[in-house]
């Protein structure tokens, strides 16, 4: 044995003892610092879950306004805002639970929060209602034509533009602008109260467009004519030029 | 909030095209580009610095040290950068003793723990070993007490035991090859491996890195020889220095053919994102991509060694145009790293749309605090070559 240790080089010995030291302080520091109760549910301290739970709460939760507010909330869950939680508008509001008359909820009459969600964004779905409010009656607060509990216009729709302002406002630039929106689209009167279930139509086929593009077309002379049988024709004309303004690339 | 719209309001007005609201802002900036580069700088040097004990080139010993040490210092800096992003540097052991094995940034730390212990201290320890306690014998005071520790008391330089160091040192650099690339590899597989970016999914992307990181180390190590030597009075070794610029341009031309192999692979794809991909490389990233990292980072200093090889120019103009040349290459390496982390996150996962990076001049993760992290490593690298002297001269006290 003690001739083993002898030819073992130096440099080896040295190495070997500084590695046993290094080895050793991980497994102190790691089963000195690692919490007992890390991984026993996942890659986390198990109590990290209590510590949480702990934390001051400051929403109450939409069932418990029903507790008091069941008409208010009666008319939400019918409505468009219905997934909406009651506290999205009215802020976190547990002190109002405990303490009703000391504590008030919000209430939002500012302008620049609805538009949170109805400013207009084009990533925003198609027929989410949205406004430009710079122009959609600058001085008014939102509230005092909209029910929040309840939202719908406050008078049925005339027109397209009311809700599809961006569209029309495009459109009123193009060489499309005098063709009226009904011409393209088949809209249902129900469309106007309740859009998402009564979509209106849009062209489906290439001889929609050809009746005015079509090169035998009776149109006036000066509208762009194609070759129907030759022009793409693969495609509708839609999914290369966009209705609402065709000039652009 | 305020401070937010702030500066938000001027990144706003420089998007193009529909991108996510998400997006508008770069979560990885300038440190996140330091963080590959300051690897790859470590990788590049350490690879050099194998080719003198494993494949045995004579003529670049000059350098075997300066590019060990360097890798030492550069190294030690490399995390700083994750450090200063992430937050929170206090915490940072805890990946240590609590590996978490399904995420591949977490397993870093323990590929930079291998490559630092197990590969640079163990073979600069096994190199230095004689000199250190031949230091230690002839020196008083605080440094004879550094080199004695750094030494782990060691007194043995019998014929014997200098024999195993030098066998020693060329295990542990067998060793090391195949580290390195794991080193570097790995950073181009933390890019690599995300499939929802085009910009980086690729299998090449490690190897790209490699071989730019193996570039970008050896033009470091020729940097740094040609600047200290003359600082010491010495004369520079022509043959050493032919050689590292030789090595430099045969990396280089595997480099560059690798880049322009994955350049064209994904022109003839051409998979859907390649509209938004051209429309960067041919716009935002057109000064920093083509005309920084390819003209002045590649061909320029591609054309002139070239130039000095068949010219055979005269040792004074090869030194200006090799130094040059590095120097170009450093600048190019860096806009590679630039590219790729900053390019990533330019475009939209739409693939409609471009946003832009500001980059802010305080802060820690702004300019000046990036200048700083890269002037970190030379000092470092000044501390180490006073303890530790990578010159032949300083062998034989």
């Amino acid at each position: 044995m003690k001739n083993f240790l002898a030819k073992i080089p130096e440099q080896v010995k040295r190495l070997s003892v500084l590695l046993v030291i290094l080895v050793i302080v991980f497994i102190v520091v790691r089963s000195t610092l690692i919490p007992n109760d890390f991984g026993k549910i996942g890659h986390y301290r198990a109590s990290a879950v209590q510590n949480i739970a702990n934390n001051e709460l400051h929403y109450a939760g939409q069932e418990v306004c029903v507790d008091c507010h069941d008409d208010i909330v009666a008319i939400k869950t019918k409505g468009y805002h219905k997934n909406l939680s009651c506290e999205v508008c009215h802020g976190p509001s547990i002190k109002h639970t405990e303490s009703p008359d000391e504590f008030k909820p919000q209430i939002q009459r500012n302008r620049s929060f609805c538009p949170t969600c109805h400013e207009y964004l084009p990533s925003r779905p198609t027929g989410f209602p949205q406004i430009v409010s710079a122009s959609h009656n600058p001085r008014k607060i939102c509230v005092s034509c909209h029910n929040p509990h309840n939202p719908v216009p406050p008078v049925t729709p005339k027109g397209c533009e009311a809700c599809h302002a961006e569209i029309a406002a495009t459109k009123s630039l193009s060489f499309h602008s005098e063709i009226p929106c009904t011409k393209c689209h088949v809209a249902n009167e129900k469309h106007k109260l309740s859009p998402r279930d009564n979509l209106p139509t849009k062209p489906t086929t290439r001889e929609f467009c050809g009746q005015c593009h079509a090169e035998d077309a009776n149109s006036p002379k000066d509208i762009p004519r194609i070759n129907m049988a030759t022009h793409e024709p693969r495609y509708v004309c839609w999914q290369c030029h966009y209705p609402h303004l065709p000039e652009a690339q | 909030m305020e401070e937010l719209v702030q500066h938000l309001t001027p990144i706003l007005k420089e998007i193009t095209g529909y991108i996510f609201p998400n997006e508008v802002e770069l979560h990885w900036g300038i440190l996140i580009v330091l963080y590959p580069y300051l690897t790859g700088l470590v990788a590049g040097a350490f690879i050099l610095a194998s080719l003198v004990k494993v494949f045995n080139v004579k003529e670049l010993q000059p350098t075997y040290r300066i590019a060990m040490l360097t890798a030492l210092a550069f190294l030690i800096v490399a995390p700083l950068p994750l450090l200063g992003h992430l937050g929170h540097p206090e915490k940072s052991y805890e990946i240590f003793l609590t590996p978490n094995t399904t995420s591949a940034m977490a397993m870093f730390g323990f590929v930079y723990a291998w490559y630092l212990m197990a590969v640079l201290l163990l073979e600069i320890w096994f190199d230095y070993r004689r000199d250190i306690i031949l230091w230690a014998s002839k020196e008083k005071g605080i440094k004879k007490w550094i080199h004695k520790i750094v030494s782990l008391f060691s007194k043995d330089i019998s014929e014997k035991a200098i024999h195993f160091d030098k066998k020693s040192v060329k295990i542990v650099t067998i060793i090391g090859i195949p580290s390195a690339f794991l080193l570097h590899g790995y950073v181009g597989f933390i890019f690599g491996s995300i499939k929802a970016n085009p910009w980086w999914s690729s299998v090449l992307m490690p190897i790209v890195f490699l071989f730019s990181a193996i570039v970008s180390g050896i033009a470091l190590v020729l940097i740094i020889y040609m600047v200290v030597t003359p600082l010491r009075s010495k004369p520079i070794q022509m043959d050493c220095l032919d050689k590292l610029a030789s090595y430099l341009f045969y990396v280089m031309i595997i480099d560059f053919s690798l880049e322009a192999l994955d350049f064209i692979h994904r022109i003839y794809e051409s998979e859907e994102s390649i509209k938004i991909l051209s429309e960067l490389v041919s716009g935002k990233l057109f000064v920093s991509l083509v005309v920084i990292q390819l003209l002045m980072g590649m061909l320029i200093p591609l054309a002139s060694i070239a130039a000095t090889k068949i010219f055979k120019a005269p040792s004074e103009l090869k030194k200006m145009v090799y130094f040059i040349a590095a120097i170009l290459v450093e600048i190019g390496i860096f806009t590679t790293r630039w590219n790729i982390v900053i390019g990533g996150q330019l475009f939209s996962k739409s693939l409609r749309g471009l946003t832009v990076y500001k980059m802010t001049f305080f802060g820690l993760e702004g300019f000046l605090a990036a200048i700083g992290i890269l002037i970190l490593p030379f000092i470092i690298l000044f501390i180490l070559m006073k303890l530790l002297p990578p010159w032949e001269e300083a062998r034989n006290p």
